[in-house]
């Protein structure tokens, strides 16, 4: 069973990632949301993280510079983008930061579990 | 009411496939995210500008060119949209509904870039921004450089707009 943090400044998308990961099938055990890239830093701070789900257009730290600073201090958990930017560069870029990979919203159930089974 | 020709020119695209794109986008963000199976009735016949008891979500782009992309929906349109996409009634606009309709704008304006990227056009989001009220008027839906796509859903219609011009 794993923890999974969700950072994404959209409530509304963050529900919908948690409904689809227990749609797909994946064993959560807790999801951790966030609203930037910030309080995506706390909250790997204060907790046992197994996946992380980010977006990448956020105010305050987008989820770039989130990326580049969760490894920087020393997070090692799996990081997948999930966003609307699905262009080459600014995935590589992120992949590059120290993601692992990426899934493109809009995105299904089936989606989730087929980029993330391999991960948890 | 058309895309610049221009713009469309630059990027490799004439404006209906742009609209096709649009479409597309459209239909998959509600089905996959909304579970609402939605209808294009494309070309729109009389341009729209202003807007009453509805909700806008935009999202800027912003490069060597500049536009908006835009979702307009009647309130009651909105609520059951914003109510599919967190699995709870919700009965009033407020924050849920313009955080997803704000997403939907950030969704759709993100499968617009992509394609636009294709073409060579460089640009980038900004975050979304959604408004709602008794009436308002969208002024960049009253120029020459957008397309605007009516949809429907059980006899409720909403649009999407594309606005796009080159900066200076």
């Amino acid at each position: 069973m794993a923890n999974i943090l969700i950072v994404d400044d959209s409530s509304t998308m963050r529900k919908i990632i948690s409904r689809s990961l227990r749609q797909a099938g994946l064993e959560v055990e807790t999801i951790f949301e966030a609203g930037d890239g910030i309080e995506g830093l706390n909250a790997l701070g204060s907790g046992s993280i197994d996946l992380i789900l980010s977006d990448i257009n956020m105010p305050n730290m987008d989820g770039l510079e989130f990326v580049k600073q969760a490894r920087a201090q020393g997070y090692t958990a799996p990081i997948v983008m999930i966003t609307t930017e699905g262009g080459e560069d600014i995935i590589g870029e992120a992949i590059n930061s120290g993601a692992n990979g990426s899934i493109r919203k809009p995105f299904t159930p089936d989606q989730l579990q087929e980029k993330l089974g391999g991960l948890l | 009411m058309s895309l610049n020709a221009k713009v469309m020119e630059f990027a490799h695209l004439q404006e209906k496939e742009m609209a096709g794109y649009i479409i597309a986008a459209t239909k998959e963000v509600f089905s996959t995210m909304v579970t609402m199976e939605v209808e294009d009735c494309y070309p729109l016949l009389e341009p729209i500008t202003q807007f009453h008891c509805s909700v806008t979500g935009m999202v800027g782009m912003a490069g060597s060119y500049t536009g908006m992309l835009s979702i307009h929906c009647p309130a009651l349109l909105a609520m059951s949209i914003t109510s599919n996409m967190l699995g709870m009634e919700v009965e009033e606009v407020g924050e849920d509904v313009n955080d997803a309709l704000g997403e939907i704008a950030n969704m759709l304006g993100g499968h617009v870039k992509q394609v636009l990227s294709k073409g060579g056009l460089d640009l980038n989001l900004s975050i979304p921004t959604v408004i709602s009220g008794e009436t308002y008027t969208i002024r960049s839906m009253d120029n020459d450089d957008c397309v605007v796509i009516p949809f429907q859903h059980n006899g409720e219609k909403f649009l999407v707009g594309l606005t796009l011009k080159k900066e200076g």
